[in-house]
């Protein structure tokens, strides 16, 4: 994995990047709302197939992206229990906890997956927010994968010093990432820092309006799709505050 | 000895390693080949880091499948293309005290094996200073050292000169050399083809996922290395147009020229 980016003429590629990043806001909202498995589940194979239907991506590929995130699902799901009572509560919530992290990441891989990182920074620039932050964001996106690989080589590294990182008591564990920590926040802080050269060299910030070789302009075709996520937001809104479905109430039974 | 045998190994379906075979056992091993060909691949299953899809690995008998990295790391030593991705301890010592102690040395042995390693890679009287105070040549060596101090019988070196000056190459050479004569055998992988030339004793040559060449280093120089985006040493070029032949260094070419 070297980059999110995959190069393929599909529906997804084509549309408009305001509206895919509305699209991907709208819906990570959209599922905050609900905590119920039983419309977690539905919905995470939902965007899994419209991944593959509208944005060409392969099932396979787009969970392939998840591996990291699993780190933190196989945590939730461990502890959640523990803390909460009754634990069978604290098992729903964990599930619900990470049917919504796992459904962010695959919105979120899917903007990425879909959009060149110059149509990103056009998409935020042209949504409003300043030039500076647009690319900050879009850069730190795209160093997701970089930052993965590099942590991928490190503990190579590390292991191949005899560093077994799956033995011991969780104390000893987290000691021993350490290892692993250091050298990367040290060659993360390194990469920054010639990236800001590279800015810098390139007389980012001189001017203080930017002109864009390409603009972006919606179509058609945008302005139908921007409204299906739009009517399929307030749908989900009208579902679970109206109607009170796709929710349960969580709370401790003793405090 | 390290047997590989029909080794076939693939990244996300993209096939890397088309079915190579090669033996290493007590010399300095050479390979190369061009940018992307799968050398790191090739060197990262032969300390159990990648597992073969098909074919095998064998380090003195033992299969990289059924043994850790942990356990490996005994046998074979791997000192990666960045040292500064392995360095975290505050101070040189430490930080090569750490794999000796991830194999449960301790004590009088560790500290001994700590200075014999120093003293290897030339790094005596380093002890108290921090990784990464290092210039490049001393992280190079100090890499080395590391992976030294955990007594490996072969050590996999992935490009240990790239973007040292003269002088730390020559460090490093010298290192290498005195490994051999201790009895180590030193896998190097190299762009390096003076490097190549002055050190090695066998060369393989990685092309595409497949073994391409595997011989002695007069016999690879005889191949048409611009194909593989290789370039023949300035001596050797020399000492063609001189009509003087295969030599391995500058006094060898004069005392064949008379
Ligand atoms: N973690 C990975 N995931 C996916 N592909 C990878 C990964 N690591 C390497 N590759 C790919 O495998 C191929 C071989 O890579 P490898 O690092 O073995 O080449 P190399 O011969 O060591 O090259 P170099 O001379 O640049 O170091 C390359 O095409 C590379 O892009
Ligand atoms: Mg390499």
């Amino acid at each position: 994995m070297r980059e999110f980016y995959v190069r393929k003429s599909s529906f997804l590629h084509s549309l408009d990047p305001r509206v895919k990043i509305v699209g991907t806001l709208l819906g990570i909202l959209t599922l905050m709302f609900f905590n119920d498995p039983r419309f977690l589940f539905p919905v995470f194979f939902l965007i899994l197939i419209a991944g593959r239907i509208l944005g060409g991506i392969e099932v396979r590929r787009q969970l392939s992206l998840l591996k990291p995130l699993l780190v933190i699902v196989a945590f939730t799901l461990f502890f959640w229990p523990l803390i909460y009572s009754p634990w069978y509560m604290g098992l729903i919530f964990g599930v619900s906890f990470s049917l919504r992290l796992l459904s962010f990441g695959l919105l979120t891989f899917l903007l990425l997956m879909t959009t060149r990182q110059r149509e990103l920074i056009l998409g935020f620039v042209r949504l409003g927010l300043p030039y500076e932050l647009g690319l900050t964001l879009t850069i730190a996106l795209r160093y997701i994968p970089t930052l993965y690989s590099l942590a991928q080589t490190i503990m190579d590294a590390q292991r191949s010093r005899g560093l077994e990182l799956d033995r011991g008591k969780p104390l000893v564990r987290l000691k021993k990432m350490t290892a692993v920590l250091i050298p990367l926040i040290v060659a993360s802080l390194k990469t920054a820092h010639e990236l800001s050269i590279a800015l810098e060299s390139r007389a980012f910030g001189y001017g203080k309006r930017r002109t864009f070789l390409r603009d972006i302009e919606m179509s058609r075709k945008d302005y139908a799709a921007l409204a299906v996520i739009v009517a399929t937001f307030l749908i989900a809104v009208y579902l679970r505050y109206s109607l009170g479905l796709g929710h349960v109430a969580i709370y401790r039974a003793s405090s | 000895m390290i047997v590989v045998e029909g080794l076939h190994f693939s990244y996300d379906g993209r096939e890397i390693l088309r079915g190579v075979d090669l033996t290493f056992g007590g010399e300095i091993l050479a390979l190369v080949g061009p940018n992307g060909s799968g050398k790191t691949t090739l060197a990262k299953h032969l300390n159990g880091l990648l597992k073969p899809v098909r074919g095998r690995v064998l380090v003195d008998g033992m299969d990289t499948r059924r043994h850790t990295v942990a356990e490996l790391s005994r046998k074979v030593g791997y000192v990666f293309q960045n040292p500064e991705h392995m360095f975290f301890e505050e101070t040189v010592f430490d930080e090569v005290a750490f794999g000796p102690k991830n194999l449960g040395i301790r004590g009088e042995e560790l500290e001994e094996r700590v200075r014999w390693a120093l003293q290897a890679v030339g790094l005596e009287g380093f002890e108290e200073r921090t990784p990464y105070s290092l210039s490049g040549g001393e992280k190079q060596r100090l890499a080395i050292a590391c992976v030294l101090a955990m007594k490996p019988k072969y050590l996999i070196l992935d490009e240990p000169t790239s973007g040292l000056d003269g002088k730390a190459e020559k460090s490093v050479v010298r290192t290498i050399r005195t490994l051999r004569e201790e009895g180590h055998g030193v896998l190097l992988i190299t762009h390096d083809m003076d490097l190549v030339l002055e050190l090695a004793e066998r060369v393989v040559l990685l092309f595409n996922g497949r073994e391409l060449f595997e011989g002695s280093v007069e016999e690879f120089f005889e191949l048409e290395l611009e194909e593989y985006s290789l370039e023949l040493p300035e001596l050797l070029e020399l000492a063609k147009g001189l009509g003087a032949g295969f030599v391995r260094s500058v006094e060898e070419l004069m005392e064949v020229l008379g």
